[in-house]
């Protein structure tokens, strides 16, 4: 598994869109903070950034190399291999690489501008999101055999977590606002990895806001370690869940 | 001017013979204050002075040197002054007596004139300086710092004055109380220089205070900020309001404030900076409001008018609660502000609407914060700038600033009157800078934005199903 993996990562990084990818980090992130003189609105804008982008970005590009791997994947299917092993080894290269691109493109610029809480956040933010897009990424593509298709539906993900999901919870509020709606708001929120990673980060740029209103609701979930521990079991089931399903779907696939 | 002072206050000093009573450690610093005469001095000399209430009952200096302590041991009042020309200086008072019955205070001066209360030091005590029915008193220089361990119903005020005018608070530092400085039916006074911090409810209180000015203060990290209220004529100017955070907190809260001057002042960090609430033809000039949840809530029942005021890095500029609108905006600097400048005067052609329907949204529903920055939430706000339907449409800055103020050209603060009283100017220019796109939204009925705005959604829609079926 790990030859594999090994040989996969190495070709990765050659991938001119990994490079490519990395690339469009710096540059949003550099012309960010060279452009706007507060550094807190220039991580403002770059959270807004890298939730919506990194996601996005890194479905499609995972959906899109498994198809362009597909050839060498069957070649690596005829050896002696475990088939769970291909898919773990897949999974974790492009993980890595992606991890790679992101920590680069954001996480270097942002530790010489901004070094802070803020950012420490919005890099682990940024890392769990990748993680979890490519497990998802990588089970559509196992489970699809048609590559538009799958790049098709990577993109309704997409917007089904970052605006649907929220418009949906928006149109919850305003139905039940009579009801005692309020402890369910959270934790719902939560089920969409977008939008946790979204409040670990806005608990931080938007505290004084928040201790306003929902100060209690918040710090009940973020504050308590048995929200922090629901928090981070949700975003190990958003990782764990698709690449088991990627793993069985290709142990099952006829390829 | 000096001469003629000398001339007036010569023939006293050599009528009233002041004598100097001084009192070392270990003697008795009441019975020195009964042998005193008229205007005699005591000094004190450093030690600790642990005799109860001291009463001071005649006009006198009482003055601390190396800081001698004078403890109340818990029995009630440390001094009680019960006269006109008083002066206390240079001691540290400790040692007064929590009640729920009395107002014990480590120095109270009550019903007198001409009082000065200078570099003294109040340590953990339950009222600290108390002042009531007083008239032409100066409190300055004194430290007066509370037990932060302490409950707050086992906590009082810093500073507390009570029915008193013609007051100076200058230069004190006030921590650990309960509200810093407080001030009921205080009129014509002056808080100046003052720092104000970890109070558990107020830095600043004050209520029924005409026509009183606060220049220069700092209030720091004070459990609900400052809040003042029933108040008519304030000036407030020069202030710095930071950290003050929490569920009811406000940097500067105003209720019912009629006529004031708020000015030059900076609201940092706090949950929401300004609060105006029933305040009637208040001036909000040149403050700047950085890093709060609320830079202003600027409820409808107010009639304010801002001028010249810096927003950034806010999670929200502005919110108000209802359509009535009384205000008015003006040449204000918006971090958010997205206009242009053709004719390059320094104003945005287009004006700024600071409102953001996520903003009214959570007035109603404050748990709708979790979703704030979120990807749908600014489409619906960027939506909602282009064609306004359920925020106020009136409420806008008709000439926002391009630069912050300090940057912006001088003489578009001259044509908006923040330099100045040019109100004809200012309201010409704000009539120029009427766009044409909003005032055809203004024709726009209700019916017609909503098809608008399912138009925008089915577009969107369909962009989406074309990515699909492309992939």
């Amino acid at each position: 598994m790990w030859k594999v993996c090994r040989y996969t990562l190495l070709d990765l990084l050659r991938n001119r869109s990994a490079v490519g990818y990395t690339v469009l980090l710096l540059l949003i992130t550099t012309g960010l903070f060279m452009l706007e003189a507060d550094n807190t609105k220039a991580l403002i804008t770059l959270s807004q950034v890298v939730l919506a982008i990194t996601p996005l970005l890194t479905l499609v590009f995972t959906i899109i190399w498994f198809y362009g791997q597909y050839e060498f994947t069957v070649l690596l299917a005829v050896q002696p291999l475990r088939r769970s092993a291909i898919t773990q080894a897949q999974y974790v290269a492009v993980t890595g690489a992606l991890l790679l691109a992101f920590w680069l493109g954001v996480g270097l610029p942002l530790l010489a501008w901004a070094p802070g809480a803020t950012s420490l956040t919005l890099l682990a933010a940024g890392s769990l999101l990748t993680t979890i897009c490519c497990a998802l990424g990588l089970w559509i593509a196992v489970c699809q055999r048609d590559r538009a298709k799958a790049v098709g539906i990577g993109l309704a993900v997409w917007v089904l977590l970052v605006l649907v999901w929220d418009a949906l919870l928006l149109w919850l509020m305003y139905s039940f606002s009579d009801r005692p709606i309020e402890p369910l708001i959270v934790p719902l929120a939560a089920l969409n990895p977008i939008d946790l990673a979204r409040m670990m980060v806005m608990f931080r740029i938007d505290l004084a806001a928040l201790l306003g209103y929902t100060g209690a609701v918040y710090q009940d979930f973020f504050g308590s370690p048995g929200g922090t521990l629901a928090a981070l079991s949700a975003l190990l089931a958003w990782t764990l869940l698709p690449l088991w399903r990627a793993v069985r779907g290709f142990q099952r696939k006829d390829l | 001017m000096r001469t003629l002072l000398l001339l007036l206050v010569t023939p006293l000093v050599l009528t009233v013979e002041a004598a100097t009573h001084v009192v070392r450690n270990g003697a008795s610093l009441a019975a020195a204050i009964a042998r005193c005469a008229e205007n005699d001095t005591v000094l004190l000399k450093s030690g600790t002075y642990a005799e109860g209430t001291i009463t001071i009952a005649r006009p006198m200096v009482l003055r601390g040197e190396g800081w001698p302590v004078i403890d109340g041991g818990g029995r009630g009042e440390v001094i009680l002054v019960k006269a006109s020309n008083v002066t206390i200086s240079g001691v540290e008072v400790r040692g007064t007596r929590v009640s729920d019955m009395n107002d014990n205070a480590a120095i109270k001066c009550s019903d007198g004139t001409n009082i000065t209360l200078r570099n003294n030091r109040v340590i953990g005590c339950f009222f600290g300086i108390y002042l009531s029915g007083v008239e032409h008193a100066l409190v300055s220089h004194n430290r007066v710092i509370g037990d932060a361990a302490v409950q707050e119903n086992r906590r009082a005020n810093g500073i507390h004055l009570w029915k008193c005018s013609d007051i100076r608070i200058e230069h004190n530092t006030v921590m650990h109380h309960r509200d810093g400085i407080y001030l009921e039916f205080v009129t014509d006074s002056q808080v100046a220089n003052d720092s104000s911090a970890f109070n558990l409810r107020y830095g600043l209180h004050f209520m029924f205070s005409h026509r009183d000015s606060y220049t220069h203060n700092v209030f720091h990290d004070n459990g609900a900020g400052v809040a003042v209220m029933f108040t008519r004529e304030v000036t407030m100017t020069d202030n710095r309001f930071l950290h003050n955070k929490g569920t009811s907190a406000y940097g500067l809260l105003l209720k019912e404030i009629n006529d004031a001057v708020i000015e030059r002042n900076t609201f940092v960090d706090n949950t929401v900076g300004l609060l105006v609430d029933g305040c009637n033809r208040a001036l909000v000039k040149d403050n700047t409001y950085t890093g709060n949840g609320w830079g202003v809530k600027l409820y409808a029942n107010s009639s304010a008018t801002f001028k010249g005021n810096t927003f950034g890095g806010n999670t929200f500029d502005l919110a108000t609660n209802g359509d009535l609108l009384l205000s008015t905006l003006n040449g204000n600097s918006w971090d958010r502000y997205r206009g242009y400048d053709l004719d390059h005067d320094g104003l945005g052609d287009v004006p700024h609407r600071p409102l953001s329907v996520f903003g009214l949204v959570t007035e109603r529903m404050p748990y709708a914060m979790v979703l704030s920055r979120s990807l749908m939430v600014n489409l619906l706000d960027q939506a909602e700038r282009v064609v306004p339907t359920m925020t106020p449409a009136g409420l806008e800055d008709t000439a926002p600033l391009m630069r912050p103020p300090e940057k912006a050209n001088l003489t578009v603060m001259r044509v908006l009157g923040c330099e100045g009283e040019n109100g004809q100017a200012r309201t010409e220019a704000g009539a120029v800078r009427r766009p044409c796109y909003a005032s055809t939204s203004t024709v726009f009925t209700v019916h017609t934005r909503t098809l608008f705005r399912l138009y925008l959604f089915v577009n969107c829609i369909a962009f989406f199903t074309c990515a699909l079926s492309n992939g």
